[in-house]
């Protein structure tokens, strides 16, 4: 696997499970905390990382 | 009245493999949701052709990841195992040639691979949770959450 975007996402559900089981007791809300998490950061990196296609390389 | 004895021992549980501190005080479906959580971002990191840390005098950070990996107890050593072949945890001094050399080109080895920093990521974060999981399992034993 080498999708910088699929590893970003797999990342992100990873760690949005684990805060979701660490801080919901029942399973419908350790889902919907889970997903709001995942889906929170994928969008967040994404929109950082079109922020900074803008910034110059350097070099 | 706090079992300081249980709570002590839910704490070693949890450094030894994650989940089991929750396991043992009851929590036992969590537990094993850590558990797998836990070892598949490890595992995905080793993958990955991250690396585990060694601490290297000069950079204090080093010191801070090392202690991230050590968090997850056994599971470090298989880390260390598969990025230097060896149980090391302290970057060997130049005077030691061969050991020094050793070691560069391991990880030098795993740094050149495209999917170095998202590996050591996984590696680092698997350890950070851990140290949560920790955390948590102090606080459900000495009853400040349920």
């Amino acid at each position: 696997m080498q999708s910088h975007f699929l590893i970003m996402a797999f990342f992100s559900l990873l760690v949005g499970a684990f805060f979701a089981t660490l801080t919901r007791d029942t399973l419908r809300e350790g889902l919907k905390a889970g997903a709001l998490l995942t889906v929170t950061m994928v969008g967040v990196s994404l929109l950082i990382a079109y922020v900074m296609y803008f910034l110059p390389l350097g070099g | 009245m706090v079992d300081s004895r249980k709570v002590a021992i839910a704490c070693v549980l949890a450094w030894l493999l994650p989940g089991a501190g929750h396991f043992y005080l009851g929590k036992r479906v969590k537990g094993m949701l850590f558990l797998g959580i836990i070892v598949v971002t490890f595992f995905t990191g080793l993958g990955l052709q991250g690396r585990v840390y060694l601490a290297s005098a000069g950079k204090p950070l080093s010191y801070l990841a090392t202690f991230a990996n050590v968090a997850l107890g056994p599971l470090d050593l298989i880390g260390r195992e598969a990025t230097y072949s060896r149980i090391l945890y302290v970057f060997p001094s130049e005077s030691d040639r061969a050991m020094y050399q050793d070691i560069l080109e391991r990880t030098r080895a795993r740094i050149l691979a495209v999917t170095h920093e998202y590996g050591t990521t996984f590696v680092l974060t698997a350890g950070l949770m851990n140290i949560l999981l920790i955390l948590d399992a102090f606080d459900i034993g000495i009853g400040r959450k349920r």
